[in-house]
């Protein structure tokens, strides 16, 4: 059976997504709002699918870093559209959760976790990058201001791993710490090293940060019901 | 060339340019029409091409790269932009013999061509990876300098001074760098070759107030410190301040760069390209003696899948065939000290560095994620098959890499972290183990009989 005009729109919204055409993006959510489509549905049918797809392409090695950050800022200036045309209000997106991330104190080493930043996107979490050299209790004040349900901490050298602790300790210290679900990642960091500063789980790779932030949320999901 | 204090003018005042214009309107559509331009495509049946046009098209998409795209200051979001005559001149410059070291250690470093017979040059060390302790560290590079083919030695890096951990940041950062390079310097000492260069001897170091302070207590001119850039394309301030002080100090340096394969760069055709553009970075910003380069895979993050194989052969070529200023390759292994794994993947990084044309400093093991895992056999192991492979010509590369490849390819995801130094050497005297003994006599023959490598020279650890 042929596809409705609309649905059409839809599936070229994740065409292009998977295309890499991420520049037709903002044109075909325009033209599928204009053909009367819910932007509820160009969401979820859209934009969602299409940027998960980039997400897939991305860990079977298909793509690379540009493409994702492409693709992060298509599905952004789609967002503000639909945003937009539903009068200011937000579209009617819950976000799969919220994460605060960032490179610790002493460390600018920014490019490992631009790429979990937008694995985490691309899996539709909202993600606040708090950037590099980032002091612990920024971690903690940024994470109680957006009510985050995840903190990822990126180290990159073996001195600046203690930070990642540090920040944990903040977190006790402010009897916070069960608040947050905490991750650690980055080249000279590991499981064993996550378990010694009581962090709640490593992420070897982007690929693995992002999975686990999902099962995680899913987990929550699951207790809440 | 262009003095270094105008570099430092052009980061003060250069175009305004936000780090996100400078990734996704210049970096990444520059790669990729250059790419396209200039026909640089990624074969994965060839890791080690043997095509000359190939190196030369390479050179000419990264030349014109570095002029278009520049250099990226965070500090003052600026662009650092350079002149065509600029990137002439310096490289028409003749920068005379570059030499390391002092008494019978001090040498030239070779500037090869791809398949050339004149050795490599053979920096030893663990890729800045980390060991628990002094001793830990004394022992490494003692044993490092009991090699004859080691002719400079990089330091591992120290988790803690005094049982103490090092934060960075913290005085401890300056008191390990001190240290670090204090050891270095005794452990040399001790093993009869005082004068052999130390060209990166402050490993623990994160920023450059502590790479200064380390550095003045045993770097001197016929030494170098390690200098590198950040992913992609960009030096900071912090950086530039170390480059400062090793100019006035009168010291050298190994301009470093690890570009990303699946970050930023992209794929294996435009990490190619901005490693070559490095090239130019290393001379003009980071004002290098030789380029010290690490292609390196994003996800799985070691120097030896195919692909990042393939730049590093290809970068190497073409900047052998275009520039004065050398390629020290570092390199990292997937899997860790007393695997058979290691000495596959290392002796497939090296032939593909030393037949492009390339040097090299051997070698991070384990991903560098893992303290006190690292052994002297591996770096050993890879200053051996350096100077086994110095002759090869480049077809004849290409297969023997192929044959390593098969060997370790699929395991690189779960790559066994071996064992930790002491559980496979003797601190003290710097014993290797029986077991591990063996699984190097026997890896080393099978390398001979099986993919025939001569080995130029008979093992000191057999």
């Amino acid at each position: 059976m042929a596809e409705k005009p609309e649905n059409e729109t839809v599936q070229k919204i994740v065409e292009a997504f998977k295309g890499a055409d991420f520049d037709e993006v903002l044109g075909l959510t325009q033209q599928a709002v204009d053909e009367g489509l819910d932007p509820g549905s160009v969401l979820d049918d859209g934009l969602i699918v299409g940027i998960r797809e980039v997400g897939e392409q991305f860990r079977r090695g298909e793509v690379y870093l540009p493409e994702m950050m492409m693709a992060a800022d298509a599905w952004q200036e789609a967002m503000d559209l639909l945003d937009l045309l539903l009068g200011g209000q937000k579209a009617a997106r819950k976000p799969a959760g919220t994460v605060v991330i960032g490179t610790v104190r002493g460390d600018i080493h920014a490019l490992g976790k631009n790429i979990v930043i937008n694995m985490l996107q691309t899996e539709g979490f909202e993600v606040i990058d708090l950037g590099v050299d980032v002091p612990a209790s920024r971690f903690v004040d940024e994470a109680e201001k957006h009510k985050a349900d995840i903190i990822a901490l990126s180290a990159l050298m073996t001195t600046t791993m203690p930070q990642q602790k540090e920040v944990i300790e903040h977190l006790y210290a402010r009897g916070d710490r069960e608040a947050y679900y905490v991750m650690v990642g980055g080249g000279p960091t590991t499981a064993d090293w996550a378990t010694e500063i009581k962090a709640d789980v490593y992420g070897e790779t982007a690929a693995d940060a992002a999975a686990l932030a999902v099962a995680y949320m899913a987990e929550q999901k699951g207790a809440r019901a | 060339m262009i003095a270094f204090r105008e570099v430092v003018n052009r980061a003060l005042d250069g175009p305004i340019t936000s780090e996100k214009e400078f990734d996704l309107k210049l970096f990444v559509p520059t790669a990729r029409r250059l790419a396209k331009k200039y026909d640089i495509k990624y074969d994965p049946e060839t890791p080690v091409p043997a095509d000359d046009d190939l190196a030369d098209r390479l050179w000419q998409a990264g030349v014109e790269f570095f002029l278009e795209v520049g250099v990226y200051c965070p500090d003052t979001e600026r662009r650092i932009a350079f002149t065509p005559e600029e990137v002439a001149f310096a490289l028409a410059y003749d920068r005379g013999p570059i030499m390391f070291g002092d008494g019978v250690d001090r040498r030239v470093f070779p500037r090869r061509q791809p398949e050339d017979s004149t050795p490599p040059w053979c920096s030893l060390g663990a890729g800045g990876g980390a060991v628990s302790s002094e001793f830990h560290l004394l022992s490494l590079i003692r044993e490092y300098a009991r090699n004859p083919l080691c002719w400079s030695i990089t330091t591992p890096s120290l988790t803690h001074a005094d049982g103490q951990i090092i934060i960075a940041g913290s005085p401890l950062e300056v008191e390990g760098a001190i240290r670090n390079m204090v050891l270095a310097r005794e452990a040399l000492r001790q093993a009869g070759r005082p004068g052999l260069p130390i060209v990166n001897g402050v490993a623990s170091a994160a920023h450059a107030s502590s790479h200064i302070a380390g550095s003045g207590f045993g770097i001197g001119p016929t030494d170098a410190m390690e200098i590198g850039a950040h992913h992609e394309m960009r030096v900071d301030f912090d950086s530039m301040n170390k480059v400062a002080y090793t100019l006035s100090r009168g010291a050298q340096i190994w301009a470093e760069n690890g570009v990303i394969l699946g970050g930023i760069a992209g794929g294996p055709a435009t990490t190619a390209i901005v490693t070559a553009a490095y090239n130019l970075l290393d001379m003009f910003v980071l004002r290098g003696s030789t380029q010290h380069p690490f292609p390196i895979h994003f996800d799985l993050r070691t120097t030896t899948t195919r692909d990042t194989l393939w730049v590093r052969s290809v970068s190497n070529q073409a900047i052998a065939r275009h520039s004065w200023l050398p390629v020290a390759n570092l390199g990292y292994v997937g899997a860790g000290p007393m695997t058979k794994m290691a000495l596959y993947e290392t002796a497939a990084w090296v032939t593909a560095a030393v037949v492009s044309g390339g040097s090299i400093e051997a070698e991070g093991v384990a991903k560098n994620a893992h303290v006190d895992h690292t052994s002297p056999i591996e770096p050993y192991f890879a200053s051996e098959v350096a100077h086994a492979v110095a002759r090869m010509d480049r077809q004849e590369a290409n297969h023997l890499v192929k044959a390593l490849l098969k060997q370790y390819e699929g395991h690189l995801a779960d790559a066994p972290v071996g064992v930790r130094m002491q559980d496979c050497m003797d601190l003290e005297s710097g014993e290797i183990i029986p077991e591990f003994r063996e699984l190097y006599r026997s890896t080393r023959q099978e390398m001979t009989e099986k993919f025939g490598l001569k080995f130029k020279y008979p093992s000191i650890y057999l």
